[in-house]
């Protein structure tokens, strides 16, 4: 589903990545851990073509990155989900106009639109809250609706760039229970965290990444 | 998408309704001004076309011509292209007119053993071939032919007339291009603030796989709406105009009676407003890039 082969990203002063070779398969849980500034963020913007790396080939659901056109960025983001630590909701629209953009953005008709968001708003335990703005939520809520946003298109990959960063320590499991049912069901989910306490014991996938370089690739 | 496109241009223009309101007036205002630039230039081309009719050129004949000579000359004048009417005016009828001209002081006449008046043509041209340069160039033709001892016509009245008639077109089209410029940047500088401040959502739209077009269509509305209102409100402003100010003003000054208002002219400004809007919006948006 994700590949990399020897990809290397540099900036003016100073390497992002190293050199990284990895492969993730369809269906699979991964955590990117490292401390900040060991890249996960860049290696999540490389994925979702944010940025563009300098050496090495990229795979992304079958889309060879190098040889994509700018006019088909936009198709391969529509197989990834995305849920970032700042959230990105729109302030002047409110849950389930929010949730409802990807749908939008596709062209699905109103009426499957409807179903479709008030269905991944259960799945976060969240269809009581469609008509709120997301200022009246708690941190854990609009991240819930991030999630929800993410999964509504049922993509195949979803990208979760520190996801219980902003929110409190005791909501954290809750958000990783979520992600691991959206797995369950074989969406392929990447999620960054600097948080150890997320993948402990869970039996994951763990890419650990220092200075740019991948330095482990083990079980959480 | 096309409805969304429509729904997302909506929310927004009433979201920001001062900013577009604003814009729109702008855009009245300069319609306005073209508008009554047009219909001015419309109404001097409509008066000039109208004095075509009226130019005549006069060919005097040479003394003691026969009248086959003059029947000669008529039919060789006859052959130009550019001539509608031809018309003999023999000498003694040519004092008759003077006489009636004259009227009261027809005493100047008196003294006079002989009619000094020539054989003379009066010529009318067709509406095309009344030009500044088509009537001296046909003068020259006629001076050539045999017989004839003057052509004469208003030749400084004529280049004059067509000045002031190709001055105020002129003057017309480079007003119209300014404010045509004026528009396009009211709706550029418009959507180019609408856009900065929802750039946080556009960067939202493409990290969740919006295309170009479905970025972009919502501005595209947004300034042909806001071109179609300014050009809408114009319009309502030269009808009032018009039939308020012009058509009241007719009743005591006759010179307005003369004045015509274009519909097709008028119609013209939401159209033209939409095509602006378009354009100042494109240029606003520019290259979007991933």
């Amino acid at each position: 589903m994700i590949q990399f082969q020897n990809v290397s990203k540099h900036y003016e002063n100073q390497t992002a990545l190293r050199n990284i070779t990895f492969s993730i398969d369809k269906g699979d849980m991964v955590f990117i851990n490292g401390p900040s500034g060991s890249g996960k963020t860049t290696l999540l913007k490389l994925i979702y073509l944010a940025e563009k790396h300098d050496e090495g080939n990229i795979s992304i659901a079958g889309f060879e990155v190098e040889k994509l056109k700018e006019s088909s960025i936009p198709l391969l983001r529509r197989n990834i989900g995305f849920v970032f630590q700042d959230f990105r909701l729109l302030d002047n629209r409110n849950v389930f106009e929010n949730v409802a953009l990807s749908l939008m953005i596709r062209g699905v008709s109103e009426k499957d639109l409807k179903t479709q968001v008030y269905e991944s708003l259960k799945i976060v335990n969240l269809r009581h809250k469609a008509d709120s703005s997301p200022d009246a939520l708690s941190g854990g809520e609009q991240q819930r609706v991030v999630i929800a946003r993410a999964v509504v298109t049922e993509p195949t990959i979803i990208l979760a760039d520190e996801p219980t960063g902003n929110i409190d320590p005791d909501l954290s499991a809750g958000i990783i229970r979520i992600f691991k049912d959206i797995n369950a069901k074989g969406t392929t989910i990447l999620i960054a965290t600097h948080n150890r306490d997320l993948f402990r014991n869970s039996g994951k996938r763990v890419l650990k990444l220092d200075n740019g370089n991948l330095v482990g690739d083990e079980k959480g | 998408m096309t409805s969304y496109a429509f729904r997302l241009a909506i929310q927004s223009i009433l979201h920001e309704k001062w900013i577009n309101l604003l814009s729109m007036i702008t855009i009245a205002v300069c319609f306005l001004i073209m508008a009554i630039t047009a219909l001015s230039v419309y109404n001097i081309d409509l008066a000039t076309k109208t004095l075509p009719e009226k130019f005549s050129i006069m060919i005097y004949l040479k003394d003691n011509l026969s009248s086959e000579d003059s029947k000669n000359i008529i039919n060789t004048v006859k052959k130009d292209t550019a001539i509608e009417t031809v018309r003999f005016i023999p000498k003694d009828e040519a004092m008759k007119e003077l006489k009636s001209f004259l009227k009261n002081t027809e005493y100047v006449l008196e003294g006079l053993d002989e009619n000094p008046l020539p054989d003379s043509i009066e010529i009318k041209l067709k509406k095309e071939a009344v030009g500044p340069d088509s009537v001296k160039k046909l003068a020259e033709r006629l001076k050539e032919i045999k017989g004839v001892s003057e052509v004469e016509y208003v030749e400084k009245f004529l280049s004059s007339l067509y000045s002031v008639k190709v001055g105020f077109k002129t003057l017309g089209i480079i007003f119209i291009i300014i404010m045509s410029v004026g528009i396009i940047f009211v709706c550029y500088s418009t959507v180019k603030i609408l856009f900065y401040r929802r750039n946080k959502e556009i960067e939202t739209y493409k990290l969740l796989g919006a295309t170009k077009g479905f970025i972009r269509a919502p501005f595209i509305i947004e300034g042909s709406v806001i071109g179609f209102s300014g050009g809408l409100l114009s319009l309502i402003g030269i009808v009032s105009l018009y039939y308020t100010i012009i058509l009241r003003l007719s009743l005591t000054i006759p010179l307005f009676k003369s004045i015509i208002f274009p519909a097709h002219i008028a119609l013209f400004l939401p159209l033209a407003g939409v095509t602006l809007g378009i354009t100042g919006a494109a240029i606003a948006i520019g290259r979007l890039r991933y």
